[in-house]
């Protein structure tokens, strides 16, 4: 954790003051580095967040970093199924914040294409992993699975070992799955 | 012809002339995919020069080439390129799988990973390591040279009938009804 | 019979203008002669300008995010590998570095040194190997031939250290899994001496070479802001004037104390990013100059008995050991419940691992932040009203690693 200079540390420090006053109500986390996990609690809020740390002086939120989701099953992080994380980073302040919205099972997201063009294939790959659709997405298909691919691979009741071969793929010897030692 | 059949002295010499070359300008189709493919291309600069063994001419044109090494991982999503790729080749032609994930899926055991591209092709060689050294590498073109010399015959492919498919797939069974649908023939029949 | 078919097919004819429709789809499927690994880029090409493209991936799509929940936290760092496979030893230690964050560990000093130093040699040669798969794309063959013979050197050096060429598995939870070898420095510093001298070379061939600058320069270019909206981050941001680097802003381990310049580029075209490659070589040839001075002798583990793994002389001789050994690795390390993220400057930008545990020897999630996802995504905008050779030029100065974006 001390692998971060002071520097960083001082700074990462003002940002989670910047944001317990700006967002009052939201709970906010502090991670494994002491970063700040912002969690907003609807969609609407998630994109006026965005825009807020995009614009405060003290935050200048620029950069998309990564958007992600994980599935939430066994509801340790709250009652929803799926928690989206939005990874920001500011490049003036060096310091990153973590926006996390949980997701029932059939909700949908705005898209932040029309922040960042970043988030235009990194959305496509949550929607791709985990079924999460997004509203207003210019182009919202899968993007590392085949286009026939049925299910999510991402999701926890997916098998890792559930192939889908398909009729233009059939192998001509379907190689026979071996249970993995201790799997029940 | 001799009384005991065995063949005269022009056409053995012929066929070993003609294997001879076959077996010292094999010109590959470096099917490299993923990390094989880096060693692939250690192999075939400077330090490790395959050309030494005819390997010059590295072809990208299937039509042109006559040994295609398979190196890195094929994915389903890949695996009707690779096998267009294979049909494509000409008579006669010569597989080394490179590496584990070609052989049979090498540590990816999951849901999009062909678990060996003998699920889709016949091969002749396979290549162990993850990724082989470039040695290994140039172990398994010297023992395909011998393989080609020999002549001896392409592993044949494990035909599965119906039954075998189906069962191999019962995890999917009842789920996609064209895939066990009997009036279509099997891919490869 | 033929005639038959003459009659027929000129019935089905409906109009020319298929045939002056000058738009033609290309598709660069996703095997192809460049050694860029499995990509495909579909082209709308109106002559030999590209008017549109869209770029397919997940051809080598394996699954390693969800193998991260089914593996160990050891048993994964061997996946971390096969993802830049061209820099393997920064994946490892950036993986390692996120679990370490949950655990609450800090490296000894020598394992941060060392980390350093195979951090910088990785990014030497992913740089190698991108200049010279560019050049050779573009037909340039003799720097690929230059830059592979110091890629070759590289390679036993890294064998040295840890056994294997390209896919190390080098780093441990809590330290690295062999100390350097005791001829270490001496084989550095003969690495370190004849490696400026073959970039000058190379640059001789090419900074100046009229077809490389007529490829080169004012091709792809990408503006400050763009890359702002791609969220590109390393060289190819750097080249456009982004004045980005996470090992001085941002910095980890013994950044620091190293005494290291970031190069950054004007224009954002192609010539500008095989520049700020060249001299980010330079550089870390520089750093590890340093490293191989700085590096202090000590523990190489850190000293937390549920996470360091015992010397194998221990192992074989001694009962508690073995049983130790046994568990470290057969039920895996207890990580607390937490998440973290960490991010390292790779040679390609900004590699991130998001962990979320919530206890256990598994991760709950593993997310790894490829930079090469948003690079490609930058790709199809930089291809439109390119023509298709100088498409092939920017591909190349993008450093597209397919194992990274597909993962």
């Amino acid at each position: 954790m001390s692998k971060l200079t002071p520097k960083i540390l001082a700074e990462q420090a003002r940002i989670h003051g910047l944001l317990v006053e700006i967002y009052p109500g939201n709970r906010i986390d502090l991670d494994a580095n002491a970063e700040a996990v912002l969690w907003v609690n609807s969609q609407k809020e998630l994109v006026s967040a965005i825009k807020t740390l995009r614009t405060e002086t003290g935050l200048q939120m620029d950069r998309l970093s990564d958007i992600t989701a994980y599935d939430n099953i066994d509801g340790n992080d709250g009652p929803k199924r799926f928690i989206m994380v939005y990874q920001l980073y500011s490049m003036r302040f060096n310091v990153r914040v973590r926006l996390k919205l949980g997701l029932a099972e059939n909700e949908s997201v705005p898209t932040l294409t029309s922040f960042w063009r970043a988030a235009n294939w990194l959305e496509r790959e949550v929607y791709d992993m985990f079924g999460v659709k997004f509203e207003d997405h210019p182009d919202l298909r899968r993007i590392q699975m085949d286009e026939r691919f049925v299910g999510h691979p991402l999701r926890k009741e997916y098998d890792i070992k559930d192939r889908q071969p398909f009729p233009d793929s059939l192998p001509v010897r379907i190689a026979t799955r071996a249970p993995a030692i201790g799997q029940e | 012809m001799s009384k005991d059949g065995s063949a005269g002295f022009i056409p053995t010499t012929l066929e070993y002339a003609v294997k001879w070359a076959q077996k010292n300008s094999l010109w590959p189709f470096t099917f490299g995919t993923s990390c094989c493919g880096i060693e692939l291309m250690s192999t075939l600069s400077g330090t490790y020069d395959l050309a030494r063994f005819g390997a010059e001419v590295v072809r990208f044109s299937p039509r042109q080439a006559d040994m295609l090494i398979v190196a890195g991982t094929i994915t389903t999503k890949m695996s009707p390129v690779l096998r267009q790729v294979y049909d494509q080749m000409l008579e006669p032609k010569w597989v080394v799988a490179m590496g584990a994930c070609s052989s049979s899926g090498g540590i990816f055991d999951t849901y999009s990973v062909l678990q060996g591209i003998d699920e889709i092709m016949p091969v002749d060689i396979y290549v162990p390591g993850c990724p082989p050294i470039p040695e290994g590498l140039i172990h398994a073109i010297l023992k395909l040279q011998d393989v080609v010399q020999s002549g001896s015959d392409r592993p044949k492919m494990h035909r599965l009938t119906r039954a075998e498919a189906n069962d191999a797939m019962s995890f999917r069974k009842g789920t996609d009804e064209s895939l066990f649908d009997d009036s279509k023939p099997l891919r490869g029949q | 019979m033929i005639k038959d078919i003459r009659t027929s097919l000129l019935e089905e004819r409906q109009n020319l203008s298929d045939f002056y429709n000058p738009q033609v789809m290309i598709n660069m499927g996703p095997s192809h002669p460049s050694m860029h690994g499995t990509l495909r880029v579909m082209c709308r090409v109106n002559g030999e300008v590209v008017e549109d493209a869209t770029c397919e991936i997940g051809y080598l799509h394996r699954g390693i995010e969800k193998l991260g929940e089914a593996k160990t936290y050891h048993q994964w760092i061997v996946y971390t590998d096969r993802l830049n496979y061209c820099s393997a030893l920064t994946n490892n230690i950036a993986y390692v570095m996120a679990v370490e964050d949950l655990l609450k560990l800090e490296v000894t000093e020598r394992c941060q040194w060392i980390r350093v130093i195979c951090m910088e040699l990785s990014r030497i040669i992913d740089h190698l190997i991108c200049i010279a798969i560019n050049a050779l794309d573009m037909g340039a063959l003799t720097c690929f031939w230059y830059l592979y013979h110091w890629r070759e050197e590289a390679y036993t050096i890294i064998e040295a250290m840890c056994g294997m060429r390209l896919t190390t598995s080098y780093s441990r939870i809590g330290g690295m899994s062999y100390d350097l070898p005791d001829n270490f420095d001496s084989m550095m510093n003969k690495f370190l001496k004849g490696l400026p001298k073959s970039i000058d070379d190379v640059e001789k061939l090419l900074s100046a070479n009229r077809i490389w600058v007529d490829r080169t320069k004012d091709v792809g270019i990408l503006t400050k802001d763009e890359c702002l909206d791609f969220g590109l981050t390393g060289p190819v941001a750097r080249a456009s004037g982004v004045d980005f680097d996470l090992r001085r802003d941002r910095p980890y381990y013994t950044y620091p104390e190293l005494d290291f310049e970031v190069v950054c580029g004007v224009n954002g075209d192609v010539y500008d990013r095989y520049l700020v490659r060249m001299e980010e070589i330079r550089q870390s040839a520089h750093i590890l100059a340093q490293c191989v001075k700085k590096l202090p002798k000590g523990p190489l583990w850190v000293d937390d008995r549920l996470v360091k793994i015992p010397a194998k002389a221990d192992v074989y001789n001694n009962m508690e050991t073995l049983i130790h050994h046994f568990k470290i690795f057969m039920e895996g390390v207890d990580v607390p419940p937490g998440e973290s993220y960490n991010c390292v400057e790779a040679p390609n930008g900004e590699l991130g691992f998001y962990i979320v545990s919530r206890g256990g020897p598994k991760s709950w999630r593993t997310r790894v932040k490829p930079p090469s996802l948003l690079l490609f995504q930058s790709f199809e905008y930089s291809m439109k009203g390119a023509k298709i050779p100088d498409a092939v030029s920017i591909l190349g100065s993008l450093n597209i690693i397919a194992g990274e974006l597909d993962r």
